[in-house]
C-alpha cells in the first residue's frame, strides 16, 4: 500500500540504455520536507537514475511513483507536481528571460506573476539582465535561468541534476539555501550533485550510484564525493 | 483551495495554454521584426518568386516537350524493352507510381512527427500543467496545409504526363484529389503517432489504406473521387485533432528534433545531412548483427579495418525494402505501355541508380564525421577508403547485377547486360563513397561572374560531388540499353570507367589537412 507520506518512491528501479543496466537497483524512498543527495563517479549512473524517475526515458524494470502514481511525464498530474532541472540548453531565441519567466508563472496559473518573476530575477543576480536574450547570456547566467524556471513554479518534488555546475561560489551558497527552504516548505527533492558542501548543507541522506546502489548519511555521501 | 470542476478545468486548461502560445509567438514576432528590415523582407520574398518562377518555367517547359513527344510517337517502339513478354497497363503503372508517391509522403510524415514541437517549446512548453492541443495544433495545420496545397501543384505535371486526353479542369481536379489524399495520408500519420495499435500493425493498416487513395486520383474526372479524399481526410483528421494532446513528450520531441535537423540540411543543401536526419536509429536486432564474425581474428590492420567495415554495414545500413521498391520501380516503367520514350526510362533508371546508391552510403556518411577513426590505424588513407567502399560496391553490384538480368530477360541489351551491370555497380559504388564523404558546401564563397549571370560554382561543384561518379559509372550500360545491345566494347568501356571511378574515389584526398598519411 502506498505511503501517503512518500512524495518519490522507487522499489527495485533498473535504469540504463538499451536494456543494460548502468547501476545497481535503486531502492529509495523521499517524503515531504527531505532532500535526498544521489552521488557517485562520472559514468556511474546518476543522471540515468534521476531522467527515468523524471520520465525522461523508461525504466528497465522496477518501479516509481510520485505521490502514489507511477511516473507518466504526459499526465498533467506529473507535470503538475514535478519540477525538473537539468542541463538542457534549449530556450526560445527571441523571448527575453523574464518571458520565459512569465511563461512558467503564467502556465503554472501564479497569482502575480510579474512580482513572481521579478523576485526570482533578483535572487538569481538576473535582474540587470532581465530584457536579454539567452544567446546574450553567458552559460552561467542560463543556468540560473533554468534554476529559477524550476524554483518559480509549485510542486511537490524537485528534481536537480547537478544545479552546482557553471555557478560560482556564491549562488552555490545561496542555491543550497534555496534548497533548504524548499524543502522545509514541505517539498521533497532529488538532487544529484559533485559538490560535497551544498550535499552536507541540503541533503537528509544520499544514495551513492554504483554497482550496488547504497543509501548513506549526507555526510557519508559528501565523504564518498571527496574521495575519502 | 477549491476543487475545480474537471470540464471547467480543462476548458481553462485549454484557453490559457492557447493564451500562452499566443504569447510565445507574438513575442517572437516583434523580435524577429526589429532583426529583419524592409529591405532584407523584399529581397528574401523577391529572390523567392523569382526561383520559383523559374522552377515553374522549367517544369512547363519540360513537361510540356515531354507531352509532345508521347503523343508523336508509336508508344512500345520508343521503348527501352521491345517486345516484352510482360507488359503492365498504364493505369496500373499510374496508380502504382501515386502509392509510391503517397507512401513516401507517410514514411517522411512519420519521421517528421508529423505533429512535433521543436527544441524550446518542448523544454518550455511540454512541463506546464495544460493541454497541449493548443501548443501542438498550430505547427500540424501549417504542415496540412503546405503537404495539401504541395502535393496538389506537384500532381498537376504527372497528371498532364499521365492523362494525354484530359483537359485544364480535369487535370486540376486529379491534382486536387491528390493534395486532398495526402492531407489524409498525413493525418494517418499522426494517427500513427498516438501509438493506439503496435507499431508495426500500425504500419502495415496505414499502407493498406494507401491503396483506395492511391487509385482516386486517376478517377478524378468523374469528380466522385475528390469528395472521396475529402471524406477520407476529414474521417481521419475529425478524430485526430481532438486527440492531438495525447501524443507524448519523448515522440513530440523527437519528431521536432528530426524536422529541425532535415530543415537545417535542405536550407544548406546538404544531402549527406538531410540523410542522417532521416536515418533514424537501427533496430535492436541488427545492433548484434555479425558479433562472431568481428569477433574473428584477423591478420593486419587492413583486414581488421574491412570486417569492422562489413560489420558496421551489416548493423547500420537500413532495410533492402527500399533498394528492392526501386528496383520494381524500374522493371515497371520500362515494361509499361505508356508509351514512355526511352530517353525517359533511362532518366528514371538513373534517378533510381542515384538513389539507391546514396541510399547505400550510411556507414561512409557516419565515420565521415569522425576523420580521426582512420588514423587511428597505420594504414594509408586509401586502405581505408578503399576498405569503405568494399559493401556499398558489392552491393550496389548486386542490385545493378539484378536490374540489368531483369531487363537481359525482358529482351534489353542482350546476354552480356548483366556484366555491365555489375561493373556499373562497382564504379557506383565508388560515387556513392565520394558522395558520402563530401565536406559540406562554403556558402561563404563568392559566385563567380558568367555571360549568363553569376553562377555559384564552387556550391555546385561540391552538391554535384559522388553524383557526377555514379552517373558516369552509368553511362555505358545506359548507353547498351539504349543501342539495344551490350556489346563487347561496351563492355570493355564499363570496365575501364568503372576501374576509373575507384582510382580516382581511392586516390582523391589521399593528402589530409594537416599532410599526415
Amino acid at each position: 500500500m502506498t505511503d501517503l507520506g512518500a512524495v518519490l518512491e522507487a522499489g527495485q528501479l533498473v535504469v540504463g540504455y538499451g536494456g543494460a543496466p548502468v547501476c545497481g537497483e535503486v531502492t529509495a524512498e523521499v517524503r515531504a520536507g527531505q532532500v535526498l543527495g544521489v552521488v557517485g563517479v562520472n559514468g556511474a549512473g546518476k543522471s540515468t537514475v534521476v531522467q527515468t524517475i523524471a520520465g525522461r526515458q523508461p525504466a528497465i524494470s522496477g518501479d516509481a511513483r510520485i505521490l502514489g502514481l507511477p511516473v507518466d511525464p504526459d499526465s498533467v498530474h506529473f507535470r503538475r507536481e514535478v519540477a525538473a532541472v537539468f542541463d538542457d540548453d534549449l530556450f526560445f531565441p527571441s523571448l527575453s528571460i523574464t518571458e520565459h519567466l512569465l511563461l512558467v508563472a503564467r502556465g503554472h496559473s501564479l497569482a502575480a506573476p510579474g512580482e513572481r518573476v521579478a523576485a526570482e530575477l533578483e535572487f538569481f543576480g538576473l535582474s540587470t539582465r532581465a530584457d536579454a536574450i539567452p544567446d546574450a547570456l553567458s552559460s552561467g547566467q542560463r543556468r540560473r535561468l533554468l534554476l529559477a524556471a524550476g524554483f518559480i513554479r509549485p510542486s511537490a518534488l524537485l528534481i536537480l541534476d547537478e544545479p552546482e555546475q557553471r555557478l560560482d561560489p556564491g549562488m552555490r551558497d545561496a542555491l543550497a539555501g534555496r534548497i533548504a527552504a524548499y524543502a522545509e516548505g514541505g517539498g521533497a527533492v532529488l538532487l544529484v550533485t559533485h559538490d560535497p558542501r551544498l550535499l552536507v548543507r541540503t541533503a537528509t541522506s544520499a544514495l551513492v550510484v554504483k554497482d550496488d546502489v547504497e543509501l548513506v548519511s549526507a555526510d557519508e555521501g559528501a565523504a564518498f564525493i571527496a574521495g575519502l | 483551495m477549491q476543487a475545480s470542476d474537471p470540464v471547467t478545468g480543462a476548458q481553462a486548461g485549454t484557453a490559457l495554454a492557447g493564451e500562452l502560445v499566443t504569447f510565445t509567438r507574438r513575442h517572437s514576432r516583434a523580435y524577429n521584426r526589429t532583426q529583419t528590415s524592409v529591405g532584407d523582407a523584399f529581397a528574401d520574398i523577391y529572390t523567392s518568386l523569382v526561383a520559383l518562377g523559374c522552377a515553374a518555367a522549367i517544369a512547363v517547359s519540360f513537361v510540356g516537350g515531354l507531352r509532345d513527344e508521347m503523343t508523336r510517337d508509336n508508344a512500345m517502339a520508343a521503348s527501352l524493352v521491345a517486345g516484352s513478354p510482360l507488359v503492365l497497363p498504364a493505369p496500373l503503372l499510374w496508380a502504382l507510381l501515386t502509392y509510391g508517391g503517397l507512401a513516401a509522403i507517410l514514411a517522411v510524415a512519420r519521421r517528421l512527427g508529423p505533429i512535433a514541437v521543436t527544441g524550446a517549446q518542448g523544454a518550455w512548453w511540454l512541463p506546464l500543467p495544460l493541454d497541449r492541443r493548443p501548443m501542438v495544433l498550430p505547427t500540424f495545420r501549417r504542415r496540412l496545409l503546405s503537404v495539401g496545397l504541395g502535393a496538389t501543384l506537384g500532381y498537376v505535371p504527372f497528371s498532364i504526363v499521365t492523362d494525354l486526353a484530359a483537359d485544364a479542369a480535369d487535370h486540376a481536379l486529379a491534382a486536387a484529389t491528390f493534395g486532398a489524399a495526402s492531407v489524409a495520408v498525413l493525418g494517418i500519420a499522426a494517427l500513427l503517432q498516438l501509438g493506439l495499435v503496435a507499431p508495426r500493425r500500425g504500419r502495415a493498416a496505414a499502407l493498406l489504406a494507401l491503396a483506395p487513395l492511391a487509385l482516386l486520383p486517376g478517377m478524378a474526372p468523374a469528380g466522385w473521387p475528390l469528395a472521396a479524399a475529402v471524406l477520407a481526410g476529414v474521417v481521419v483528421l475529425v478524430p485526430l485533432l481532438r486527440r492531438a494532446g495525447q501524443v507524448t513528450g519523448t515522440e513530440l520531441v523527437r519528431g521536432g528534433n528530426v524536422s529541425g535537423h532535415a530543415a537545417s540540411a535542405v536550407f544548406f543543401l546538404d544531402t549527406n545531412e538531410l540523410l542522417r536526419s532521416m536515418a533514424g536509429t537501427p533496430r535492436p536486432a541488427a545492433g548484434s548483427r555479425a558479433r562472431r564474425f568481428y569477433a574473428r581474428r584477423t591478420r593486419g590492420p587492413f583486414a581488421g579495418l574491412v570486417r569492422a567495415d562489413v560489420t558496421a554495414f551489416l548493423r547500420l545500413q537500413p532495410l533492402l525494402a527500399v533498394p528492392l521498391l526501386w528496383l520494381a520501380a524500374c522493371l515497371a516503367v520500362v515494361v509499361s505501355d505508356a508509351g514512355l520514350p526511352a530517353w525517359l526510362q533511362l532518366v528514371f533508371l538513373l534517378v533510381a541508380g542515384c538513389g539507391v546508391a546514396s541510399g547505400m552510403g550510411t556507414v561512409a556518411r557516419r565515420t565521415a564525421l569522425l576523420p580521426e577513426l582512420d588514423a587511428l590505424l597505420p594504414l594509408p588513407r586509401a586502405a581505408a577508403r578503399a576498405s569503405r567502399l568494399l559493401m556499398p560496391a558489392l552491393a550496389l553490384a548486386a542490385w545493378m547485377t539484378l536490374l540489368s538480368g531483369a531487363l537481359a530477360l525482358l529482351g534489353a541489351g542482350g546476354p552480356l547486360l548483366p556484366a555491365m551491370g555489375a561493373l556499373a555497380g562497382i564504379g557506383m559504388g565508388a560515387g556513392c563513397l565520394r558522395g558520402a564523404t563530401r565536406p559540406p558546401a562554403d556558402w561563404t564563397l563568392p559566385p563567380v561572374d558568367t555571360p549568363m549571370g553569376p553562377v555559384p560554382r564552387a556550391q555546385l561543384s561540391s552538391l554535384l560531388r559522388g553524383l557526377d561518379v555514379t552517373v558516369l559509372s552509368l553511362l555505358p550500360v545506359g548507353i547498351a540499353l539504349f543501342v539495344g545491345q551490350a556489346l563487347p566494347v561496351l563492355v570493355m568501356v564499363q570496365a575501364a570507367v568503372s576501374l576509373a571511378a575507384v582510382l580516382v574515389v581511392l586516390l582523391s584526398g589521399t593528402k589530409s589537412a594537416s599532410g599526415r598519411q
